[in-house]
């Protein structure tokens, strides 16, 4: 037994997060989204593995403060009801758009951010290992890896395919009309040359012995790790949680 | 007898497709580059899903949308993780269409991409409307605005919204694949499992 | 442990083909030799590889063949129906689709064929070290597999193969975009290979493999046109001349067999390097 932020305990604190997003009340959720903010910062497990994850994170902060603004805005004018407070450009804002407005933009908030702090401190190729050892196939995992492997070098190969089709003349300048037909010049390369190369590359590794893989091969390396405790108590907190949102929905 | 899942994926993913696949998750995620080139109001981020549905078969294509949005959201979406369930619906429902031949015909094409359309719309209006509350911060909030400020429900409105753009850019996707697929060789094609979507076997261009 | 060979009658037809792939082909390989497969496009080498490796029949099935084949103890009547591996390894032509691309390290991507076999446990390390120095790779272990040169590529490709000690090793047109040292590292690994495995590698030109191999297969139009010693070919007196670099090296041969006959060491020197006396 242990007791460690590892991945299975990110993937309980994910769970118990939304769990709490269904379930509690948005001054809650609320708090937990700032908590979880916090984290990103306060704690080593949670922090961004790279420069790319630390931007991903701030482009998308803004992004969700942008959608919550309008979420809270648009519901507190449209939905009429209550009392209300104000108005913003000549629009009045009614108390029970504004709550239903809140109640939306706190659970939204904090499902993504949940899934954000996850991601960004998470290598996805750890990630994916440890998905394999929890069960996912041997097929499953090569095609996660392999798109990787492609993400990294596809947009090179459409830049090329581009370069290639504007110098034999295809008009990726001219009108949408014609835009619209250099789409299939760019496309059709790309998906034929893809499906030759997959062909030969599917060829390789049934000739190393893949498609006949054994499947246990990284789950014994998973059973011998032991349990974590925080995954579980995260996970028991849950369920107390969940639990008792459904005892509150069955008394009415 | 039928066949269990794990058996149908099994024959569906076979040498080449397994790199197939994986392509074409790369090809949801990059093919927003080929479209903002070209400066072409197509999202077009479920190309590869199609593909693989059209060419591998609809277990394989289900994987291929869900992995696509699971990369997304780790890439700094993670709103995509929410549309998980829009995407198996496009993969099954097109491998389906596409298992009974409707990709042999143009016009089959076009109407599986409106059906496709409206069931994308179905499936995406509770996600859209419950858990973003009608916003995407994108040019189809304006619709859903309208919707709502003529008297309709938030999801009537989202719904609408969705009726009214998802067919057409679903219409749009289906038939460059199928332009994509059709005259590829036979040769190529018999290599993977969905050969006999795209012509009558025995049949070449 | 190296293989045997024996080809019996082996004829294969594509459907779509009127003409056959491989006809009526008959050759017996002893085991641990390399031998060459030469030929011009479209002879049927690569169909013939194909075919040992067990792939044809699993990507074409319904190829129509006849004949049969032995491989060490197992013999099968037309072609193998299924992939043969480990016991018989193919590299394919395109080195750099050999590589997985889902590992971060050389010795990993080795190591991914033992995992793909079941094979994985204590003895895998020691295997893929072994493997790293006898095709002398080192230096490359900790490396990114899909950031090297061709020829180390070509090395790795072949190491990924060979620690699954096969008793077969097929290489289809191996020194296709290597450069003359990595061709020479390729020969040197070839011929250490030579008694350990029994290996087949096709080519389009006659000077990689009269320079390794210790016989000949000419295949024109899916027939075995020769299957020599390369220091038989001379005397033969076939017509070689669709084999890429066959005859002019047969007519070297011959001046040079002329002036050795005539007293001059040299010329008997360079027939004995070229592996044609």
């Amino acid at each position: 037994m242990t007791f460690r932020i590892d991945l299975s305990a990110k993937f309980a604190f994910v769970v118990l997060l939304w769990v709490c997003a269904f379930t509690l009340p948005w001054e809650y959720q609320a708090a937990l989204c700032l908590l979880v903010l916090a984290g990103r910062f306060a704690v080593p497990s949670f922090r961004p593995q790279s420069e790319r994850s630390s931007a991903a994170f701030s482009n998308f902060l803004l992004y969700s403060m942008a959608v919550a603004f309008f979420v809270i805005l648009l519901n507190s004018i449209l939905i009429r009801g209550g009392s209300t407070y104000g108005t913003i450009l000549g629009f009045m804002l009614h108390q029970e758009g504004l709550f239903f407005g809140l109640k939306t933009a706190s659970r939204l908030l904090l499902l993504t951010y949940s899934i954000l702090v996850f991601f960004i401190s998470t290598p996805l190729k750890e990630l994916i290992r440890f998905l394999q050892q929890k069960g996912l196939s041997p097929s499953f995992t090569l095609i996660l890896l392999l798109t990787l492997h492609f993400l990294d070098h596809l947009p090179a190969r459409i830049h090329q395919i581009f370069l290639a089709q504007q110098a034999r003349g295809a008009p990726v300048d001219a009108g949408i009309a014609s835009r619209s037909k250099a789409l299939l010049s760019l496309l059709s390369p790309l998906v034929l040359s893809s499906i030759v190369e997959s062909i030969d590359r599917g060829t390789a590794l049934e000739l190393r012995g893949f498609l006949n893989r054994p499947n246990d091969a990284n789950r014994v390396a998973a059973s011998t790790a032991g349990w974590n405790l925080l995954t579980m108590l995260l996970l028991l907190i849950s369920t107390i949680i969940l639990l008792a949102a459904i005892y509150r929905w069955l008394l009415g | 007898m039928s066949k269990s899942i794990r058996q149908r994926i099994a024959e569906e993913l076979t040498g080449p497709a397994l790199p197939f696949v994986a392509f074409c998750i790369a090809l949801n995620l990059t093919v927003g580059q080929v479209t903002a080139a070209l400066k072409i109001p197509l999202y077009l981020d479920s190309i590869g899903t199609i593909l693989v549905a059209v060419l591998v078969g609809p277990w394989s294509a289900v994987f291929c949308g869900s992995a696509a949005n699971l990369l997304a959201a780790a890439f700094g979406n993670p709103t995509m993780m929410f549309f998980i369930p829009v995407v198996a619906v496009i993969g099954t429902f097109t491998g389906i269409i596409a298992k009974l031949g409707w990709f042999r015909k143009w016009y089959l094409v076009c109407l599986g991409g409106i059906l496709q359309g409206i069931l994308a719309a179905l499936v995406s209006a509770p996600i859209s409307a419950y858990l973003f509350g009608g916003v995407m911060m994108a040019g189809t909030d304006f619709l859903v605005l309208y919707f709502r400020s003529v008297g309709n429900t938030l999801m009537d409105s989202v719904l609408y919204q969705g009726l009214a753009s998802d067919p057409a850019d679903k219409l749009v996707s289906y038939f460059i694949v199928f332009l994509l697929v059709k005259n590829l060789p036979q040769r190529l094609l018999a290599r993977l499992h969905g050969a006999g979507n795209i012509r009558t076997p025995g049949r070449t261009p | 442990m190296a293989a045997r060979i024996d080809i019996s009658a082996l004829s294969l037809r594509f459907p779509e083909s009127a003409a056959p792939a491989v006809d009526s082909l008959t050759v017996s390989i002893p085991a641990g030799t390399c031998v060459g497969i030469v030929g011009p496009t479209g002879a049927g080498k690569t169909t013939l590889l194909h075919c040992l490796s067990g792939i044809l029949r699993k990507h074409h099935p319904d190829i129509v063949a006849s004949g049969n084949i032995r491989i060490g103890t197992e013999s099968f009547a037309g072609i193998p129906e299924d992939i043969l591996f480990p016991r018989v390894g193919l590299v394919l032509q395109d080195q750099f689709v050999q590589i997985s691309g889902v590992r971060d390290t050389v010795f990993e991507e080795i190591l991914f064929t033992l995992e793909n076999m079941g094979a994985a446990g204590a003895d895998s390390d020691r295997r893929v070290r072994s493997v790293l120095q006898s095709l002398g790779i080192e230096h490359l272990r900790d490396r990114k597999p899909t950031s090297l040169s061709g020829g180390e590529t070509q090395r790795v490709a072949l190491a990924t193969i060979l620690v699954a000690q096969p008793e077969v090793l097929l290489l289809d047109e191996p020194i296709t975009a290597l450069d003359a040292t990595a061709q020479g590292r390729l020969r040197s690994i070839l011929t250490g290979l030579k008694g350990q495995t029994t290996v087949l590698l096709s080519d389009s030109q006659i000077d990689f493999p009269l320079s390794v191999c210790d016989l000949i297969l000419v295949l024109d139009h899916g027939r075995a046109a020769a299957f020599l010693a390369p220091g038989e070919l001379p005397a033969s007196g076939q017509n070689f001349s669709n084999v890429g670099g066959l005859d002019r090296w047969l007519q070297l041969s011959e001046d040079l067999r002329e002036l050795s006959d005539k007293g001059s060491r040299v010329a008997a020197r360079i027939l004995k390097g070229l592996n044609l006396s």
